[in-house]
């Protein structure tokens, strides 16, 4: 059974917290460490790896832990170790692309939608409405479906279901700004429009969404991978660790590393990156923004 | 015989980190049974600390430490551990809070609250009866929130009173509420103590209130205690400068207004100073074969000492800033114009309902007039500003602003820190005022900096302010940068909506001086907005009592004390604390 990460996320979990004295926990801190040396082996080990992802290098089926082959090799000879370190490369980078991608288009969406309001509000919010009704991976699938089965088809239906979060986040803040002091004050010194806008009510919007948007990537790599791994990413034998669980799955009980290790890897991701946006609104949170 | 409470050698400080912020530095004092102590200081003073410390209500916290000692009634205690506090806490020591709204549960009745206390139903309603309340039955069966603020702080009072404590807490009981209330709730306070007999300790900023209620004043000032004394000595001749100069801040119906308020203070005597230099360029400028007038109308008293000097011989006149009005032909004109003006909001709901606010307001704010509009909160007064403003717009009636467009007007928010935005700094915010202006078109990068630099003189700020943000500015800083928004470009009307009213005495003194200075010496005609008519007073030429959405009359401020007439008004200048 796949299970896909809720999709109406748990906004609540933004809390507005005092401020702390250490911005980074020790977890959070250990979290960030271990995701950069993650992002640094990802880019750096494919170039330094003496084999290649797609070409087979060894015997079959090598347990983990045999000599030149650390995680071993899987049912075609490929090393895992280099394969995962590939498909960790393009998850980070798939998810990355598509969370910058969806919160800004978000962003910009729901900004108009809270400065202009009236009906044009309310036309982008019935269009939120829409989207929110669905359950965002199963709309997910059907587009990139529809697409054909590639990364890029798997990011464009991701950002389409992922958008209307943060157009909902960005318009509540935008209009929470908009009627504060501050504001009013800066209209009463002459600012208009635009200039309004852009100085004295989007940066407060800005640390929301982009806190969202940091704690989104860990799932956004998870649903990628769930997308790759129901066949809905680039075909075999590309180096993508959904894809490379699923393929697995049937060497499971005699040869484990070949799925497991792949599904540990998109684990892994998800929770560092969660754990360091966590950091990051703590950061964000003691600067008083 | 022995006090009830006696706090020795006690200090607090906050926080695990080094050095520890020493918030009590080294306190003692006492008190009898039947006496009031008011503990007095402005922000940051450590009253605040005190009094929880001695509510014992610092002992949750682990990253708090003391030292000293604190004896209730007997019980010798610990400020920061909970041994021995729960015989004492909420038996003999009962508390008043300041917002009796958060600290009533709002989940039950009163009487359920008052029954727990008191045991009985009939008692309840005996102590319900005692502290005034009209409807005791009522009250009885009603839950907080659909009392008044009076109201409220009347249950808290009969709540704290039902334990008969010995000594009674009372931290800012009467910050949250409207100056008439105010009086009654201290009146109220006082009956009670000589009925009770218990010891009070008074937790205030508010000097007025301290001098009204207590017995005998500790000052406070950074944690450490500056004065003690009877109310009457360091209210009448108070040693310490400090104490002082939180005296001479303090504002009452007897205050010279056509001088500056209280002593002479650097950042307000830099200003003058400025002000008369700008105003003697234009007097050579305009009149410049004419020298021994101009040397005539400004004497050479514009060096800082000279100015401090005549401060402090009470010399010092406001009309010393004005410079001359330029020759009026008939009638002055008329700033602002109300003229049957009514607003009312939607309360929402499901009835739909519009509750007015303004009936038929007329009001007229001529050139270089200062009015000051004095209410109650829920009066109409801060809608009438917000209208002037055009923050809001009327339902009916006309609201004439005869020659003004955006750049003539210009409004000072109660609370600074929120107006100002939190994330440009303060040139940027001054800057952007400058660069929005269309008057005398576009400007250059050095003219905008020279304007600013001017504005940040004329409010007294240093210029290196100009690179920082409002939240690592204090306060009265905050509220100056405020009015340097607003005067960058001189305005013809000033709105102010108590600029004054979240500010400590002395600093809100330093408000008042400033704008009293600014509007003096920039010709400009202010509409003051308050629930305090002694700072009414100070400041404008007309005071217009406001209340329940109309205005009840107009009195010119020299003679406010003798000529309101109407029962509201005197309602609000018996409020006044002497």
């Amino acid at each position: 059974m796949l299970s896909f990460p809720d999709l109406r996320l748990d906004r609540g979990r933004i809390r507005r917290t005092g401020r702390r004295a250490l911005p980074f926990s020790l977890g959070e801190s250990i979290a960030l460490v271990c995701l950069l040396l993650v992002v640094i082996a990802s880019i750096l080990g494919p170039i330094v790896s003496p084999y290649s992802p797609i070409i087979p290098s060894g015997a079959q089926l090598l347990p983990p832990g045999s000599p030149g082959h650390l995680f071993g090799t899987d049912n075609l000879g490929l090393d895992v170790l280099t394969r995962v370190m590939v498909g960790a490369r393009t998850s980070l980078f798939a998810a990355v692309v598509t969370t910058a991608c969806t919160s800004t288009l978000g962003l910009i969406l729901g900004t108009i939608a809270g400065v202009v309001g009236g009906w044009l509000d309310n036309i982008l919010m019935r269009i939120t409405d829409v989207f929110l009704a669905f359950p965002g991976p199963i709309v997910a699938m059907a587009i990139s479906a529809a697409l054909g089965a590639s990364l890029s088809s798997s990011i464009i239906g991701i950002a389409i279901v992922w958008w209307p979060l943060y157009a909902r986040l960005a318009r509540g803040e935008v209009r929470r700004t908009a009627t504060s002091m501050h504001v009013e004050a800066a209209r009463m010194s002459g600012s208009r429009g635009i200039s309004l806008v852009l100085r004295h009510i989007l940066p407060s919007t800005l640390p929301t969404v982009a806190i969202s948007a940091s704690l989104d990537i860990g799932g956004v790599i998870a649903v990628l991978a769930s997308l790759s791994f129901i066949g809905l990413g680039t075909p075999a034998p590309a180096p993508e660790l959904g894809l490379m669980a699923s393929m697995g799955m049937q060497y499971l009980l005699n040869s484990w590393w070949v799925p497991v290790i792949p599904g540990l890897v998109v684990a892994l991701l998800a929770l560092l990156c969660n754990y360091t946006g966590d950091g990051l609104r703590g950061v964000l949170r003691a600067r008083g923004v | 015989m022995t006090p009830v409470l006696d706090v020795s050698e006690m200090s607090i400080s906050y926080g695990s980190r080094t050095p520890a912020l020493l918030a009590v530095s080294d306190v003692s004092f006492t008190v009898d049974s039947g006496q009031c102590l008011g503990v007095v200081g402005e922000s940051g003073s450590g009253k605040s600390t005190t009094g929880l410390a001695i509510q014992g209500l610092l002992t949750r916290d682990s990253s708090v430490t003391s030292t000293g000692s604190i004896t209730i009634a007997g019980t010798e205690l610990d400020p920061v551990l909970e041994t021995g506090w729960r015989q004492v806490r909420g038996r003999k020591v009962t508390t008043v809070f300041q917002d009796p709204m958060s600290s009533l549960d709002p989940t039950m009745t009163v009487g359920r609250m008052l029954t727990f206390v008191t045991g009985s139903k009939a008692e309840s309603l005996r102590w319900l009866e005692e502290v005034e309340l009209r409807n005791p039955a009522v009250v009885y069966g009603s839950y907080p929130h659909q009392l008044s603020g009076g109201m409220r702080q009347r249950v808290m009072i009969a709540l704290a009173l039902a334990r008969r404590p010995a000594l009674l807490i009372a931290d800012e009981p009467t910050t949250a509420l409207d100056v008439s209330v105010q009086a009654q709730i201290l009146k109220l306070l006082r009956r009670e103590q000589a009925a009770l007999g218990c010891g009070i300790v008074f937790v205030t900023h508010d000097l007025g209130v301290a001098k009204a209620m207590c017995d005998d004043i500790v000052v406070m000032r950074k944690g450490r205690i500056v004065e003690r004394g009877s109310a009457t000595r360091v209210f009448a001749s108070p040693e310490s400068d400090y104490a002082r100069h939180l005296m001479e801040s303090r504002l009452t119906m007897a205050t010279d207004r056509h001088r500056p308020v209280g002593l002479p203070e650097p950042t307000v005597v830099s200003a003058m100073v400025e002000a008369l230099n700008e105003n003697r360029a234009v007097d050579e400028d305009s009149a410049a074969p004419d020298a021994t007038a101009s040397e005539v109308a400004v004497p050479d008293a514009t060096e800082p000492p000279a100015v401090t000097a005549e401060w402090e011989a009470k010399a010092l006149l406001w009309s010393r800033f004005r410079p001359e009005p330029a020759v009026r032909d008939g009638e002055p004109e008329a700033i602002l114009e109300f003229a049957g003006v009514s607003k009312s909001f939607h309360t929402g709901g499901g009835r739909r309902g519009r509750k007015p606010v303004l009936f038929s307001v007329s009001l007229r704010v001529e050139e270089r007039e200062s009015v000051a509009l004095v209410g109650e909160s829920g009066s109409g007064k801060s809608t009438i500003l917000r209208i002037a403003a055009g923050l809001e717009t009327a339902d009916s009636g006309s609201v004439r602003r005869p020659r003004l467009h955006a750049d003539d007007i210009q409004v000072i928010f109660q609370d600074a820190g929120a107006s100002l935005t939190p994330w440009l700094t303060v040139g940027q915010l001054l800057t952007e005022r400058v660069r929005n202006s269309k008057r005398g078109g576009a400007k250059s990068r050095a003219e905008i900096d020279e304007l600013v630099g001017v504005a940040m003189d004329r409010v007294s700020l240093d210029r290196e302010l100009l690179r920082s943000k409002p939240g690592l500015l204090s306060g009265g800083q905050r509220q100056r940068v405020a009015i340097a928004r607003a005067i960058v470009i001189p305005p013809a009307i000033l709105l102010c909506d108590e600029p004054t009213s979240a500010l400590d005495v002395s600093t809100a003194s330093t408000v008042l001086n400033l704008l009293n200075l600014l509007r003096h010496s920039l010709g400009i005609s202010v509409l003051f907005v308050t629930h305090d008519l002694a700072a009414a007073r100070v400041i404008s030429d007309r005071i217009l009592v406001i209340s329940d959405g109309r205005i009840i009359e107009s009195v010119l401020s020299e003679d406010v004390g003798e000529s309101v007439s109407s029962d509201y008004g005197r309602r609000l200048l018996d409020a006044v604390l002497s």
